[in-house]
């Protein structure tokens, strides 16, 4: 499945600077992979060791927050957009 | 420093001041020619006194916006309910990625860290870069009309 897949700020500089690029996968899962076969360390920053998305980054399929949909196993469709983001938080 | 005019400071202390209990956070975005400020208020999706957590869709958007209307980030704010205007630790580690590994360069080396305190009956407002290896300094603000 070709979809695009929209980036920013820190993530961005994972992928050789740019904000918005075409990729492919049949879920986000793969999606990562192929990202990764492109830009090696990518998937490094994303997911922790044991493959799970990493807390501080969101991963939205369109508009809808993957965590809520099917995790990483998300299936994706053509013409889907994923949107990559690192949190930006704090505290007290 | 930090000049940032009068209505713009206000503008932060309301938001803080309606969203209490909980936290308040937003961005200042700024014209790349004109200089214009404005103020954007982002969702708190932690809604918390004790932590913020801005939306990041929300922020998607207005990174988008920054794009196509020639803007920069100039300032990321959040509220303090009940503590001084001061970045706490937490604060510190998520202004890295991933957070706390303070051997990478801050996220947003060039952006102000606008606190907003009301734990005083008159709000406290001050910025601050958060620079490599976590260090803290201090921007005095310069307030205008
Ligand atoms: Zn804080």
């Amino acid at each position: 499945m070709a979809v695009t897949v929209n980036v920013t700020s820190v993530i961005e500089k994972l992928v050789g600077g740019q904000r918005s690029f075409e990729s492919l996968g049949d879920s986000v899962k793969s999606l990562i992979e192929n990202i990764n076969e492109t830009y090696p360390g990518f998937s490094d920053q994303i997911l922790e060791e044991d493959g799970e998305l990493r807390r501080f980054v969101n991963i939205y399929l369109n508009d809808e927050d993957i965590r809520y949909l099917d995790g990483l196993n998300t299936e994706l469709t053509d013409d889907d957009t994923v949107s990559i983001l690192p949190a930006l938080a704090g505290g007290e | 420093m930090a000049h940032i005019p009068n209505e713009i400071l206000q503008a932060m202390v309301d938001h803080a001041m309606d969203d209490l209990p909980n936290e308040a956070c937003g961005m200042i975005l700024i014209g790349r020619s004109d200089r214009q400020m404005t103020v954007h208020r982002v969702t708190n999706t932690a809604a918390s006194p004790y932590r913020y957590e801005m939306s990041p869709l929300e922020m998607m958007k207005l990174e988008q916006k920054r794009d196509s209307e020639n803007l920069d980030l100039f300032a990321i704010y959040h509220s303090h309910v009940a503590s001084a205007a001061y970045p706490s630790p937490t604060d510190v580690r998520m202004a890295f990625f991933p957070p706390g590994e303070t051997d990478n360069e801050p996220m947003f080396p060039e952006t102000y860290y606008v606190l907003v305190s009301l734990e005083n009956n008159k709000p406290d407002v001050r910025a601050f870069h958060i620079k490599k290896y976590g260090e803290i300094s201090e921007e005095s603000i310069e307030s205008e009309n």
